[in-house]
């Protein structure tokens, strides 16, 4: 039971890696980037082809955030004409760029699922608490847990953190200090592209790579957003810590609710606090 | 309703409403005709399009009418689906029985999730119906007992009349083209009625329509129940059709083909979600198989393109913003 | 946009008016009755065969596999079943019976094919039986292992060249409760249709040979990409062994994290053969090592028909066949015996032909015969192991014939 809870955070940062940039740019950008999920599967991708070795899983993870930049700008791009137009436009426009992005990542690497290793002296077992576990699951612990506290120090204590904070709360008011509203959409989409296709090379050697990967990882970064509340970084962590705990304690103690415990948790949350833990903004009024 | 302009039925002059009559009897009639003339296999397609173009029309109620766009109607489709074929195996495939189970179920389904969504909006609406439409499909899946799970459900008996089965495929496609004629009809007097010009109020102003007094959930409920029986009854339709129901018929990928159908058509016109529906489902079955499986691409394709050139068909989705 | 045309009366006038035309137009259209009557037969022609497999999505491999299977017996028997020329039409089954069944469909009344061939999706196989009943047409069902398409459910116009769930699980439980593991076996597998019948049908084997169960589980299907719960679950249950079906993507993670979390040198691995077959096996690597499977075929086999199967396919595809190359290759086979006593080329005449052509003696995974129109075939149980760097399933032991349980 302990090594499941100890899974739980493992799967739980790697969520939160996956899920923090998605809500940040749609709390600062009010733009639900469907393709999220198809940066992660690029990701994984690279590392499936890649990894195996430091210098692959490093050079996958370098490209990776490469991709991630390219991703964010072309994204932020690309939705700077229909700033002015509606939310689900932006939304639609996310979903094909997914539908295309995802076909092109099957058409390059194929419709066989991929396995990707963990690279040397990661990819053995550790006794931990006294159960078998694998030693690269406790580096995702590790690397979650830094990367979280460098986002909540960045958002919470430097001048940079403060404009993201002050862009969620009020665009408008951002914009007439003078500050460029397009250069900060650019910056937050790539950082949160960034964070999606990184995540997806962290996760190869847990999730593999195959196609429709993308769907998944993007209902279960929904789910942590929907939960943690949207455009909040605690949120996020909080999130995706719950849904890691909920992912594998929840089945161990629940085997025969294994497929409804995730939305199960969701829908008690809706109920009980519909703006999710951490919202400012509620998903129902 | 003095206070919300009826946008999506303009008020049209005398001329055109006759004019748009012929057209309408001569689309009918054209449909109606066309099994006489068409081998079975495009038959069964254009009974497949008409199945479909349903579907569209009840969730351009939801996305055009109200504002609410949703990434799960598939979810209330597939209902009313299993629900018409399980009834057709085992209680009775007599008309118009599975239609109205069918149709019962899917506004069911929806009245009993629809109170999560009913109280949101916009994008939220998108993500808590998609979440919604995916834990629906897990429970097609896992419920296997009724559904058949992965195997699907099949051996579903044609639709009787009168005791008659509907033997072949023209005698379906008329039995799939009433229905639908029907449900369009009734979608459409909905959408031309009070009610639906307070849904287009809703759209375009939520927070004025709650200081005119409006119970804007209440709204929000009723119409996502009744298009979720509208759906209902395309799954219905859909089980008349292709005789089996698989949990491909409930995903996620039907949920957003059918988005992009009510987009392309134009959010808010009836006859363009039709249009936008046909154009969809010929894509994927008479293209699908020269694109060597790569249909999505297509598909992703065209989703950037309309939303990029065709503002108009997008931009009465949810109005203005806030 | 408005059509105030649609009132009820019209609408019912219409439909009044339209439901009178077919008396007058019966013929070239789709409202005559009944299906057009097959050509007959008889010495020589031509015998249109659809070829209905993936060529997307994620089976799309195994249908590159079948393909290859069956053009590889046409080449090697110059393109002919007995005094037939064969023409084959080949379409996409895609991935589900969305794009299946219409596949299908298209080939029975678009291209008017005699026989159709393949199909890996059990739901779509399933989903075209009353079609094939309609229209009095032959399947040839070359993968999917639903127990419904045969047995006591069967249509006599579907019959099968593979394997069903339940076959390859029964021959595996028969033999865990004959072998030492009778006192507990955990059984896994994911929450859907095959699943459940693998996981039934090795229970009912096991149980019956004396076996009792330590647990069980079924993960969600399709989405579960860490088993970590399940395999701590186990652990705790005080299994002696495993036994699992897991195929594709899921295969993978799950014989990997089973060798992550150590449970591989406490508990041993058994699954059905798919969990090890094809493209999965390179993937999993060395975790796969000494994971024991029971499939109806392996190209270790050895056997003078396999050797020269494998060789022959070797040469002209550049890699070793697999069980859905097999599977496709005797559909090609059984159809050439069939066409030997067949009177015609409709459902009826060539499902007795069938039934009639006795033991297939020079299958490469050995002889076999149809029961119930799927096969009764030996089972075989085999272990991964690596072969000068590359893994293969090897043969540990022959278990014998298996007929469809129940």
């Amino acid at each position: 039971m302990l090594v499941s809870v100890l899974n739980g955070f493992a799967i739980g940062f790697l969520l939160f890696i996956l899920a923090v940039g998605l809500s940040l740019v749609f709390g600062m950008m009010d733009v639900l980037n469907l393709a999220h999920g198809a940066l992660f599967l690029g990701g994984a991708y690279l590392g499936a082809v890649l990894g195996g070795s430091w210098g692959g899983f490093l050079g996958a993870l370098g490209l990776a955030a490469l991709g991630g930049l390219a991703g964010g700008v072309l994204l932020s791009l690309m939705t700077e004409p229909l700033r002015r137009r509606s939310h689900l436009d932006q939304a639609l426009l996310t979903l094909g760029v997914a539908l295309i992005a995802a076909e092109l990542l099957i058409i390059t690497f194929g419709d066989d699922p991929l396995s990707a290793a963990a690279p040397p002296g990661l990819d053995g077992s550790v006794t931990v608490l006294g159960a078998v576990y694998p030693t690269y699951r406790l580096l995702i612990i590790v690397i979650g847990a830094v990367l979280a506290l460098a986002v909540y120090l960045v958002v919470d204590r430097t001048r940079v953190g403060a404009l993201v904070r002050a862009t969620v709360d009020d665009r408008e008011m951002v914009s007439t200090l003078g500050i460029d509203n397009r250069l900060v959409k650019g910056a937050v989409f790539a950082v949160g592209s960034v964070l999606a296709t990184v995540a997806g090379v962290l996760g190869g050697p847990i999730y593999g790579a195959r196609p429709g990967l993308d769907a998944t990882v993007l209902i279960l970064a929904l789910v942590v957003v929907v939960i943690g509340g949207l455009g909040s970084v605690r949120g996020a962590l909080v999130g995706a810590l719950v849904i890691g705990q909920i992912d594998t304690v929840g089945r161990v103690l629940l085997p025969d609710f294994a497929s409804f415990v995730l939305f199960g948790a969701l829908a008690l949350v809706l109920v009980v606090r519909p703006q999710g833990l951490f919202g400012t903004r509620a998903v129902a009024r | 309703m003095t206070a919300v302009e009826p946008s999506v039925v303009p008020a049209t002059p005398a001329a055109r409403r006759g004019y748009g009559r012929w057209v309408a009897i001569a689309v009918l009639v054209v449909l109606a005709a066309a099994p006489l003339f068409l081998a079975p296999f495009a038959t069964s397609t254009l009974s497949r399009v008409l199945v479909f173009a349903l579907f569209a029309v009840s969730l351009d109620l939801l996305v055009g009418v109200t504002g609410l766009p949703s990434l799960g109607h598939a979810a209330y489709f597939g209902s009313g689906a299993y629900a018409a074929g399980w009834t057709s195996i085992h209680v009775t495939a007599e008309a118009p029985v599975p239609l109205l189970v069918g149709a019962g179920v899917g506004a069911l389904a929806a009245a009993s999730t629809g109170w999560i969504t009913a109280r949101s909006a916009g994008v939220f609406f998108l993500m808590l119906t998609l979440a919604i439409g995916e834990l629906v499909g897990q429970v097609a899946n896992t419920w296997e007992s009724v559904t058949g799970g992965a195997n699907g459900l099949t051996g579903v008996p044609a639709v009787r009349i009168a005791g008659q089965p509907l033997a072949n495929a023209g005698f379906t496609h008329w039995y799939v083209l009433l229905v639908a004629a029907l449900g369009f009809a009734l979608v459409w007097t909905v959408a031309r009625s009070p009610f639906g010009d307070a849904l287009r109020g809703i759209r375009d102003n939520e927070p004025r329509m709650r200081a005119l007094g409006y119970s804007t959930s209440l709204y929000k409920y009723a119409v996502f129940v009744l298009a979720g029986g509208v759906a209902g009854m395309a799954g219905s339709l859909l089980v008349a059709q292709q005789r089996l129901v698989s949990t491909a018929d409930v995903g996620f990928l039907i949920s957003s083909l059918m988005l992009l159908a009510v987009v392309i058509g134009g959010a808010g016109s009836l006859w363009g979600a039709c249009l936008g529906a046909a154009l969809v489902v010929v894509v994927r079955d008479a293209l699908g198989p020269t694109l060597d499986g790569h249909g999505p691409l297509v598909l992703g394709i065209v989703f950037v393109a309309v939303v990029y050139l065709l503002p108009r068909g997008a931009a009465g989705l949810l109005g203005r913003t806030r | 946009m408005e059509h105030p045309a649609l009132t009820r009366r019209r609408l019912l006038a219409l439909f009044g008016a339209a439901a009178t035309l077919p008396v007058l137009s019966a013929c070239g259209s789709s409202v005559g009755g009944g299906g057009s009557a097959p050509a007959a037969g008889g010495g020589g022609g031509t015998i249109k065969v659809g070829l209905v497999v993936p060529q997307s999505g994620v089976y799309a491999s195994l249908g590159e596999d079948m393909t290859r299977g069956w053009e590889l017996w046409l080449e090697s028997n110059g393109g002919r079943f007995g005094d037939y020329t064969v023409e084959t039409v080949a379409v996409d089954e895609g991935e589900t019976p969305q794009t299946g069944v219409p596949a299908v469909q298209r080939v029975i009344q678009q291209d008017d094919v005699d026989v159709v061939v393949g199909l890996v999706n059990s739901a779509t196989a399933l989903g075209v039986k009353d079609l094939l009943t309609e229209s009095r047409k032959l399947l040839v069902v070359t993968n999917a292992g639903a127990e419904g398409l045969t047995g006591a459910a069967a249509t006599p116009y579907i019959w099968r060249t593979s394997f069903t769930n339940g076959q390859v699980a029964a021959a595996m439980g028969t033999h865990l409760a004959e072998t030492g593991f009778a006192e507990g076996v955990f059984l896994i597998a994911p929450d859907y249709a095959a699943g459940t019948e693998v996981i039934e049908n090795f229970r009912a084997a096991y149980t019956a040979g004396g076996g009792t169960i330590a647990g069980e589980a079924k993960p969600p299907f399709g989405t579960t990409s860490d088993y970590q719960p399940f395999l701590s679950t186990i652990q705790a249950s005080g299994a002696r062994a495993t036994f699992c079906f897991f195929s594709g993507a899921e295969a993978i993670t799950f014989v990997q994290q089973y060798a992550q979390f150590g449970l591989a040198q406490s508990i041993p691995l058994y699954g059905s053969g798919f969990l090890t077959e094809g493209s999965v096996l390179p993937q999993q690597g060395q975790a796969a090592l000494g994971v024991q499977t029971t499939l109806h075929y392996t190209d270790q086999l050895d056997n003078p028909a396999n050797t020269a199967f494998v060789e022959a396919y070797t040469a002209a595809y550049g890699e070793s066949p697999s069980t859905f190359s097999v599977q496709t290759w005797d559909a090609a086979n059984v159809l050439n015996r069939a066409l030997a006593t067949a009177t015609a080329l409709d459902g009826d005449s060539l499902a007795a032909a069938l039934g009639g052509i006795g033991a297939v003696d020079d299958s490469p995974r050995g002889t076999w015969e149809f029961d119930g129109q799927t096969p009764r075939q030996n089972m075989y149980l085999r272990s991964v192991q690596d072969a000068n760097g590359t893994l293969v399933n090897a043969v540990v032991e022959d278990l014998g014939p298996q007929s469809q349980p129940g």
